[in-house]
């Protein structure tokens, strides 16, 4: 499966960091979401890239848009990792790798962890694919002013009332 | 009173007991969801409000909007399984008049972020349902309906 602009992203079923089960369009919640699947807490890369949405959320959270992490980490190691970063957006687990080979994002040079291969989805509230960022080496993940591009361009198309003239 | 918008319910407390409904003491707007579903009996529901009507903030206020993040952070992981429901309590389309954390066993409550407004009592109730806690922050400005059942 590989998943591009135009395309509607699979509804994922999977537990967030307080093992909660949740859908992807419940988390959506009507709004458009930044979706980006992650190696896992121990990658330096992440952890540096986290930091930078960490300092965006504020934002997020007032322009009724979404941040969605998923890595395979246990619900628990998320919940951890999460606080540890001052995160108030959801993260997902699919440390049971059942959504990873259906989605065709493993990254195959790392056995140890079978982990994600670092990809950024911007997704409509329908889930529909607006943009997608193949992020194995690190610039070419998302930069907060691509995402703050990302979400404009997004909200314009699903707010009816975004521009009044 | 204002009226209740779509998605919202009444939710009276006097200070020691709550009701469903417009009961005695002071009337608040919850997120419906709370009250509409199998009541979990026996709960624990922590009210951070007071029955005085004085006793009333803008949700735009920043104190306000720092609790909800707060909420979100760390107080809905750090309650784990326990949590049945949160709900803030609306008294129009922009006041705010505390919050409600029910769980389904005792807890420490001291640590409940809602508490940094308005002081916390504990309830004993049957009147409350499970509904999964919000995902993630979006902050509602206005809240004819209580947080997190609003919508702008």
């Amino acid at each position: 499966m590989t998943l591009g602009p135009g395309e509607r992203f699979p509804d994922l079923d999977l537990p967030d960091h307080t093992a909660r089960e949740r859908r992807l369009s419940e988390v959506a919640g009507g709004d458009p979401v930044a979706l980006l699947f992650s190696r896992g807490w121990w990658c330096p890369k992440e952890q540096r890239h986290l930091r930078e949405l960490c300092a965006l959320q504020d934002e997020f959270e007032v322009a009724y848009t979404r941040m969605v992490v998923v890595s395979v980490d246990e619900p628990e190691v998320q919940s951890a990792f999460r606080a540890g970063l001052g995160a108030r957006f959801v993260f997902l687990s699919d440390a049971a790798r059942r959504w990873l080979p259906r989605l065709d994002l493993l990254e195959e040079t790392d056995t140890l962890h079978e982990p994600y291969r670092p990809t950024a989805f911007m997704l409509l509230p329908d889930l529909t694919i607006h943009r997608r960022y193949d992020g194995n080496w690190y610039w070419g993940r998302p930069t907060m002013e691509d995402l703050r591009q990302d979400m404009r361009a997004m909200s314009a198309l699903v707010r009816e009332d975004y521009e009044r003239s | 009173m204002s009226d209740l918008p779509s998605g919202a319910a009444w939710l009276s407390f006097d200070g020691e007991a709550l009701y469903a409904g417009e009961g005695p003491g002071r009337c608040f707007m919850v997120d419906g969801r709370c009250l509409d579903g199998e009541p979990v009996a026996g709960a624990y529901a922590h009210v951070c409000a007071l029955p005085d009507a004085k006793a009333k903030l803008a949700y735009d206020q920043p104190e306000v909007q720092g609790v909800r993040r707060d909420a979100v952070a760390w107080w809905i992981p750090l309650l784990g399984d326990a949590l049945v429901c949160l709900t803030t309590l609306a008294l129009d389309e922009a006041g705010y008049g505390g919050a409600i954390t029910v769980t389904s066993r005792p807890l420490d409550f001291r640590e409940d972020p809602f508490a940094r407004l308005f002081p916390g009592t504990v309830v004993r109730t049957d009147l409350f349902a499970a509904v999964p806690p919000p995902p993630g922050p979006v902050l509602e400005r206005y809240a004819g309906v209580a947080w997190p059942g609003g919508r702008f």
